[in-house]
């Protein structure tokens, strides 16, 4: 912890000057001097803008890159000991789980009348006391990731989109019941947020864009799934058998959905249908137990709703899903599966999320969404003794505020995400400081807290500092 | 991150800074202030302008107002047009250009003239992936209207027409920035009081350009707690307007500039470019700005 601690007082040290060498004479701010008739505004204190010729030459294919370099260090720094069971223990010791250098690049070209490509990627670098540092044998190691990947081509009333992209459904932010299209992967505890964790997929999407109101289909030519989590991660643990991605032996899978929607003197409406697999396998222990584990997809049909409606400063949201065949126990891992599970058992569940965003005044936001679900007929095909892991109505919930500060150089941001039995409670407090139009500059602090019933438990008292110092043109 | 408070830049961009060509002498308060609406919207309709939004603390350094830290800027490209039987309402779109950091973040905003109807804004993320709709409403005495984009300006700065909610008083005939003026008092009637944070605003409009040169905005205790500032008046396609707007926040000693670079009217505008497609449409987006571009040259 001690050398952790270490790090990032270098750097608040490294940021400290940049932030201090543009402060320039300090002026009289009085008011009174302000208010006179004597005191003279000259706009050229912002440059000799209009000086400038206009600019309509022919863009250089360059201006559509947009670069940011990151540098992340974070740690668990509370020695402590979970007890998941009566009785067993394991320590949680203070270490760095985070140092590494990251290089996020987008690109976006309308390189021809009704043609864009736009593509963004990222490369991580980890360093001495990453994870996946030490999960590389204690060598520096390095990882390459296409995010976005289109070609888009729009004509008349219609947008056809071809290439690795993400389709969001739903109104509300950050744990809609619809957001379930793309796969996700909350690779450790920096990712907490879904807009974050959404992984692109291989897909065709077709907007059409109406006098009234819009449809939006898509194709999914390459159905992926949740990753395993990396080895390493603080989400990692070491499983009887590997899990290993699902094997496809050919089969050609596909996932469509299709979504209508419209808007209304404050309010936007959508109805959306879709034919889809649960982004989560369901793993099962091998044959003869030999191997790895079988990774099971599962297919269901999705119907779904949402509506938005803005009050003054208010704005509500809800959304309303309908799963047909989901599987009842898709968390289901090998090795802690019981009898008291029922097996490959499809339910229909119905769900839905809505919340509010307020914004008081133009420093404040605040917004809160719950995540509600049941399945449906729940006694139906079990057998004696079995009992379904989710039962009842299950579900999440999530707050959000955040303040501006400093002219809105430094904002302040809090959220607070739990289940709805009250197993759980993550909080997280972040500062971001904009130091200019070019660097900004993070920290986060996160806390679980967990009793037993929640798959949280394995991060009970767990106290997670952090920072983040980026550069972006 | 994205302010939340980010508001889109209506084309029709503050009530006294545009104005038409010399008239008649024998006005009064509301005349004067119509004529200047009036013209204002006339010079946003079907426009395309490329601005800079730039914001800093401030403060006086030898008789002058001085940045006390470096400005924070944005470059933002801005369409707007009119709508409804008398042209009174306006759809507006703007993208943020600078900094790369919000580089793409799109607005689209509809303005209604009509009293008590609530304006409406969308907001395209790409971290969101998809349109969110934006609360921005009506604001009260007690709360802050919406800002653009994170600056001293706000929403209601922003407004046009319903100066049938004001009582509109010619004070006196002036000078300011040496120019002859007509200093005028709006002070809103109960209902639009209970709209807006300021109880009191004075407007100087030049009196042979009809641009408005200064603006006082007071709050419910008679205290100043804005002041905007025009500066480069130019004749823009036969009208006048000021091409440098300064809006100084009294209160927190910060104001912010908004420099229209570059301002094209009487564009030829597809109505559908003031959608929600052309926030998520890339492809159509860029197409539709080249053939505004084309339309310049």
């Amino acid at each position: 912890m001690s050398r952790f601690c270490k790090r990032a007082g270098l750097i608040l040290i490294f940021v400290t000057p940049i932030a201090l060498s543009q402060q320039e004479e300090e002026p009289n701010l009085g008011g009174e001097d302000i208010l006179s008739d004597e005191i003279i505004f000259d706009d050229n204190l912002f440059g000799n803008v209009f000086d400038e010729s206009p600019n309509n030459n022919e863009e250089s294919w360059l201006e559509g890159f947009t670069v940011r370099v990151s540098q992340q260090f974070y740690g668990q720094v509370n020695n402590h000991s979970v007890e998941p069971l009566p009785g067993f223990s394991f320590p949680r010791k203070a270490e760095m789980e985070n140092n590494r250098l990251g290089l996020n690049i987008r690109y976006q070209n309308a390189f021809a009348p009704g043609w864009l490509l736009q593509a963004s990627g990222q490369t991580r670098a980890y360093w001495n006391e990453d994870y996946e540092y030490r999960a590389n044998g204690g060598k520096i190691d390095a990882e390459y990731r296409v995010n976005e990947f289109f070609l888009q081509r729009s004509f008349e009333q219609n947008s056809f989109k071809f290439g690795r992209q993400t389709v969001v459904w739903g109104e509300t932010v950050g744990n809609s019941v619809l957001d379930v299209i793309n796969h996700i992967e909350f690779r450790d505890m920096t990712i907490i947020d879904i807009e974050d964790a959404r992984l692109n997929q291989w897909m065709v999407v077709w907007d059409y864009f109406g006098e009234d109101s819009n449809w939006s289909s898509f194709i999914n030519l390459y159905p992926e799934f949740n990753p395993a989590p990396v080895r390493g991660s603080p989400f990692f643990f070491e499983p009887q058998f590997n899990l290993t991605d699902y094997k496809r032996d050919g089969d050609a899978i596909f996932e469509v959905g299709t979504q209508w929607r419209k808007s209304f003197d404050l309010s936007d409406i959508s109805f959306m249908a879709a034919y889809l697999y649960e982004n989560q396998l369901r793993y099962e222990d091998p044959i003869n137990n030999i191997g790895d584990a079988l990774a099971k997809k599962n297919d269901f049909i999705l119907l779904g709703f949402s509506a938005n409606r803005a009050i003054g400063r208010l704005l509500l949201n809800f959304d309303l899903a309908f799963s047909h065949n989901v599987l009842a126990d898709n968390f289901n891992l090998p090795g802690i599966s019981s009898l008291a599970s029922p097996l490959d058992l499809e339910k229909d569940q119905i769900g839905t999320s809505f919340g509010f965003e307020w914004a008081p005044d133009n420093d404040q936001s605040l917004s809160l969404g719950i995540q509600a679900q049941k399945v449906l007929d729940e006694d139906k095909g079990l057998l004696p003794g079995q009992q379904l892991v989710n039962e009842g109505v299950f579900g999440s919930w999530l707050v959000r505020y955040s303040n501006i500060f400093l002219n809105n150089d430094l904002t302040l941001a809090s959220t607070l995400q739990g289940d709805l039995e009250g197993d759980s409670l993550l909080a997280m407090l972040s500062v971001n400081y904009t130091i200019d139009d070019n660097w900004t500059v993070e920290a986060q602090v996160i806390s679980i807290n967990s009793n037993s019933n929640s798959p949280l438990i394995f991060f009970d008292e767990d106290l997670r500092i952090g920072t983040t110092i980026s550069y972006s043109f | 991150m994205i302010s939340r408070g980010i508001k889109l830049v209506t084309g029709s961009i503050f009530l006294i800074t545009f104005a038409g060509n010399t008239l008649g002498q024998d006005l009064n308060g509301f005349d004067i202030m119509k004529l200047v609406d009036d013209a204002q919207r006339a010079a946003n309709d079907s426009s395309f302008n490329r601005m800079q939004l730039s914001s800093c603390k401030f403060g006086v350094t030898d008789g002058r107002i001085t940045c006390a830290e470096r400005p924070r800027v944005k470059s933002l490209e801005s369409v707007a047009k009119n709508y409804g039987p008398e042209l009174m309402d306006t759809k507006s779109v703007t993208i943020t250009i600078e900094p790369a950091a919000e580089r793409g973040v799109g607005m689209l905003s509809f303005a209604y003239d009509e009293t008590g109807r609530d304006n409406e804004t969308w907001l395209y993320l790409s971290a969101l992936g998809r349109v969110k709709r934006i609360a921005s409403g009506d604001s009260d005495e007690e709360t802050e209207p919406a800002s653009l984009f994170g600056s001293e300006f706000t929403t209601e700065d922003t407004e046009t027409g319903k100066l049938e909610e004001y009582t509109i008083n010619l004070l006196e005939e002036t000078t300011t920035a040496g120019r002859d003026v007509w200093k005028i008092e709006m002070i809103p009637y109960e209902e639009r009081a209970r709209k807006t944070r300021y109880s009191r605003q004075v407007h100087y409009i030049d009196k042979e350009r009809y641009v408005g040169l200064r603006s006082e905005m007071y709050d419910q205790y008679g205290k100043e707690v804005k002041r905007l500032m025009a500066s480069r008046v130019e004749l823009v396609n036969d009208i006048w307007m000021a091409r440098s707007l300064t809006m100084m926040n009294l209160v927190t000693n910060r104001l912010s500039n908004m420099a229209f670079v570059e301002i094209y009217t009487d564009l030829d505008i597809q109505d559908e470019f003031l959608t929600q497609r052309t926030l998520t449409d890339a492809a159509y987006r860029e197409t539709e700005l080249e053939n505004l571009r084309a339309q310049l040259n």
